[in-house]
């Protein structure tokens, strides 16, 4: 037997040592990892597998002033596409097929959804059960294809209000990046339009998370947790459902009578309903549209057609987008003006001789009755709507320092929007004569404001604009006795149990302040409108004393514009009621009728309602 | 027919409890990966096959007379030598690297083996000298022994082995009882190989980009650098007490990539379910297999036991550092298996093998 030498075994003591060095370090390294830095590691290894998934909030119903639901929510199968799926040709040309969806379509869809990148792409909303029952039976074609239950839009009355209620669309790209869609990510459906747009934070309420497990391969496997989206409000208008759908159909009945009264070109026009303070029940555009086409996204034939010229826009709200010449619904804005301008008294009178030559012989103006209407005061002139009245007042007007009229247009709340909680809404026109200068800039010869200017502003014409909503508003100032209240739709927003969030109360813009037989004479002489003037006859037999004016507007290369302004009851009014019908010719003849059948409806005896 | 205390008194029970210790462990692993997924499902029963067949191995070698291997170096040398040429010549292509050989159904690694070929024969050669290895001419001749198969080795190519041949090598020459001069000028002569052997782009891409890797983890985090991100994620989100046998979410998920997790990455799987308390199990039981390995080698009768037994140990030692040290990220990823734990039926027989030649070592260290 061999016999090991001691510096021998000493050298197995050294590999000893060395063994215990590398333990000693692996352990510690170990300790580091699992003891001292465990629960960074964690968050990382969590981050790993669980994704946070949004789940989409019920979106608020949006109701009538009687809890009437105008747009509610129902049920609908989606249609989406694994997003590992999206480069599957043969699987898009399928669903192609099916879904009766271009591959152009499809393939929109799915880059227009740059969402998470292991949420579902969208591909169909409200798929028709048809489609559904295919595809739930050739499953094993359509890998990746899920079937979704989502709530989507629904719109009990169809087109009723569609420009006060608007529609949903997709989020945007650049709704994407404005801070007031922060609450959103791409692929949501958001208001575009109307109080959908407007409200859309409290209808959206606000959004769930769903931790979901996935692998590696970022394929989800289980729900892990869940934060339940917290629902959005209910929004209560002020519209009446019953007002509202009258005054859709009076406008529309309006505008075919026109038609067919030698006024062909008649095809749009709108109508305001509202309280004196500002409630407004109920508002009317035409032509209009379905908002339920914008459900499952608008086809782009539809989008088409819906924004082509000789379908006449009925996307807008005329009633608030359109701005019109108020012609001689103008005329309460020059008696106020004359009034506080001390230019005239209840007692001025001028004799209309059908051709004012107020301004000199050479300048001469007719009245719109050239056989004249003889001596008037103001109230006789707003009876008879007399133009040479008026013109006389405007010139005096004009003949002062400043721009009077212009001032007290303004003040009657004309050049500026009026606030409504509804987008889109325009200005209007009040002119002056530095807007007249700016305006024709490149047209030296016509940049001096002249004192024509000012007479014809003063019944109307001219370059004054006024949308049917600021038309309505400058009526009810005058129901009001002088004060301005903010239009306004929403009245109240209602949380999930019922339990009102908050109520809208009328909002006092301004005042008047018109002296009370001042104001005593303005609504003598527009309830002699109705009763003996230039509306006479037409509002016989209502159950109601009714107050308006006409209004016929001169449009350069386009049959006269119809106005009717009105408020009724006469002496405590309770709504204010414009309507306006492009092209539709006389106010008398086409807009007061219209007013007239909206009135009878609103004051029948489903008024106690 | 030997008694009881007898057999008691000839067979290290420590040294085989170690070895089925790990193997428990390695079961508890494998079995974990293979329930969470089909696939992998025969992982745990095939390592169970190869743990039958490397206790019938280290058996077979314990009852072995080792010195009667010695005298059969010459022979296992040329062995050795053929087979890895052999390797070289018509291997399988895996990994592009040829390392594997069919021998009937079974795929073998014959890197696995050479390791320890290389031990024995290199431990004749210097059991010859008996502890009179301290000149330069020695060294530089055991050296020119071992050359041949480490270079077939590189030619493969297979560094990781290398690596672990060169390591149990070392180990030898320390307890053969070579100056430490020379030990230092040794490691100073392979640092500067290494060195010129990157430097003149002798290592396969993908060796530089692991050794890359290895220095700045965060350069590719989904390329190399992903399987030790998510090794030392899921080793440090175990914590203490882990997440619990099979609830390791980075396994489970794939997180830990499953062409890795059941070898070269296993010790993440238990890390990861086991915690600190599994992994320092299985480091302890490590610890305790090499110190009854040191305590045979201080046994052994003659030197060529103790440096075989030396080499064994060396072998162990690297394998368990470079393997645990690259799934916690203090070593670089090349493909080391951890002894008795990682999948593999080469890896395990050989190491069972080692074993044997340990007991067999044991049970002759009189007379």
């Amino acid at each position: 037997m061999e016999e090991i030498s001691d510096p021998i075994k000493a050298r197995l003591k050294v590999l000893a040592f060395i063994a215990t060095a590398i333990f000693a370090i692996l352990f510690g390294r170990l300790w580091m990892l699992q003891g001292v830095l465990a629960n960074e590691y964690r968050r990382l290894a969590e981050e790993n597998r669980i994704r946070p998934v949004s789940v989409d909030a019920p979106r608020g119903l949006i109701l009538d002033r009687h809890g009437d639901p105008l747009v509610k929510n129902r049920l609908a199968v989606v249609v989406t596409l694994e997003p590992e799926r999206t480069d599957d040709r043969t699987l898009i040309k399928r669903l192609s097929k099916v879904l009766d969806l271009s591959i152009a379509q499809i393939d929109s869809r799915i880059a227009s959804n740059k969402i998470d990148p292991i949420k579902p792409r969208v591909i169909q909303r409200d798929t028709p059960d048809a489609a559904i029952a295919y595809i739930k039976e050739h499953s094993g074609d359509f890998p990746g294809v899920e079937l979704k239950v989502e709530a989507i839009r629904e719109y009990p009355y169809g087109e009723l209000a569609a420009h006060v209620v608007g529609y949903l669309g997709e989020l945007s790209q650049e709704e994407h990046e404005d801070p007031d869609y922060a609450l959103h990510e791409l692929g949501d459906m958001v208001g575009k339009t109307g109080v959908e747009k407007v409200y859309d934070n409290l209808l959206a309420g606000s959004k769930g998370t769903e931790y979901i497990e996935v692998n590696a391969l970022a394929e989800p496997l289980r729900v892990v947790d869940k934060v339940k989206p917290d629902p959005g409000n209910d929004i209560i208008l002020t519209i009446d459902r019953r007002i509202q759908a009258a005054a859709e159909k009076t406008l529309i009945d309006g505008i075919l009578r026109t038609k067919k009264n030698k006024y062909r070109n008649a095809s749009s026009g709108a109508t305001v309903v509202m309280t004196p303070k500002g409630e407004v029940v109920a508002m009317a555009s035409f032509p209009t549209y379905d908002p339920a086409v914008f459900i499952g996204g608008v086809s782009e034939k539809q989008w088409t057609k819906l924004t082509a010229d000789e379908s006449d826009y009925p996307l807008n709200n005329r009633a608030l987008m359109s701005a019109y010449p108020p012609a001689s619904t103008f005329k309460i804005v020059t008696a106020a003006a004359g009034y506080q301008n001390d230019v005239m008294t209840s007692a001025t009178t001028v004799v209309c001789t059908g051709r004012w030559t107020g301004m000199g012989e050479k300048w001469g103006k007719f009245c719109w009755k050239r056989s004249g209407h003889g001596p008037r005061n103001v109230v006789g002139a707003l009876e008879e709507s007399c133009d040479s009245f008026f013109y006389d007042i405007g010139y005096r007007l004009y003949k002062l320092p400043g721009e009077r009229l212009q001032d007290w247009a303004r003040r009657f709340g004309m050049g500026a929007v009026t606030g409504i909680d509804l987008p889109s809404e325009v200005e209007g026109r009040v002119p002056t004569a530095k807007w007249k200068k700016e305006w024709n800039k490149n047209n030296p010869d016509n940049q001096a404001w002249f004192p024509g200017d000012t007479v014809n502003m003063a019944i109307g014409q001219g370059d004054t604009l006024a949308t049917p909503l600021q038309i309505a508003s400058m009526y009810a100032a005058i129901a009001a006795d002088g004060v301005i209240y903010k239009p306004y739709m929403v009245k109240s927003i209602v949380g999930l149990d019922g339990r009102k969030i908050r109520d809208i109360e009328p909002e006092k813009t301004g005042d008047l302040k018109l002296p009370s037989d001042q104001l005593a004479a303005i609504k003598d002489g527009l309830r002699r409108v109705v009763a003996t003037g230039t509306a006479k006859g037409v509002f016989a037999g209502l159950n109601v004393t009714v107050s308006g004016k006409t209004g016929t507007a001169e449009v350069f290369g386009k049959d006269d514009y119809a106005l009717f302004a009105a408020y009724a009851p006469s002496d405590a009014p309770e709504y204010v009621v414009v309507t306006v019908i492009e092209e539709g010719g006389g106010g008398s003849t086409a807009a007061a009728p219209a007013v007239r059948d909206l009135l009878a409806e609103i004051f029948s005896e489903g008024e106690a309602e | 027919m030997i008694s009881g205390r007898d057999f008691a008194r000839r067979v290290d029970l420590g040294l085989i409890a170690a070895t089925l210790g790990l193997v428990a462990m390695s079961m508890v692993a494998l079995y974990s990966i293979a329930a969470g997924s089909l696939e992998a499902g025969g992982f745990a029963a095939k390592q169970m096959i190869w743990v039958g067949i490397g206790l019938a191995a280290m058996t077979l070698a314990a009852l072995v007379d080792y010195t009667r291997l010695r005298h059969l170096s010459v022979l296992i040398y040329i062995l050795n030598i053929s087979l890895l040429g052999a390797i070289i010549v018509s291997g399988q292509v895996a990994l592009g690297a040829q390392r594997w050989m069919m021998i009937g159904p079974f795929r073998f690694q014959p890197s696995e083996f050479t390791k320890l070929f290389v031990i024995m024969t290199l431990a004749a050669f210097l059991s010859e000298r008996k502890g009179e290895i301290s000149g330069w001419r020695d060294v530089l001749l055991a050296l020119a022994y071992a050359a041949p198969s480490i270079v077939l080795i590189l030619l493969q190519p297979d560094l990781g082995t290398a690596l672990v041949v060169i390591a149990a090598i070392a180990g030898m020459l320390l307890a053969a009882g070579v100056g430490y001069r020379q030990l230092a000028s040794l490691a100073v002569m392979a640092w500067a190989a290494a060195w010129a052997a990157l430097k003149f782009g002798v290592l396969h891409e993908y060796q530089v980009t692991r050794l890359v890797t290895f220095l700045n983890p965060g350069v590719d985090p989904l390329g190399s650098g992903y399987n030790l991100r998510q090794s030392i994620i899921a080793i440090g989100s175990g914590g203490v007490f882990g997440k619990g046998w099979l609830s390791g979410t980075q396994s489970r998920l794939d997180f830990l990539p499953s062409s890795v997790r059941h070898n070269d990455f296993i010790f993440a799987v238990i890390g990861e379910e086991l915690g600190l308390i599994g992994g320092a199990v299985l480091l302890a039981l490590f610890f305790f297999l090499v110190s009854r390995a040191l305590r045979i080698a201080q046994m052994s009768r003659n030197y060529y036991g103790l440096l075989v037994a030396a080499g064994i140990i060396s072998m162990w030692i690297f394998q368990v550092m470079v393997n645990i040290g690259m799934t916690i990220g203090i070593m670089p990823i090349t493909g080391i298996p951890l002894p008795f734990v990682s999948y593999g039926g080469s890896s395990m027989l050989m190491n069972f093998m080692s074993a044997g030649l340990l007991l067999s070592i044991y049970a002759r260290r009189w007379r």
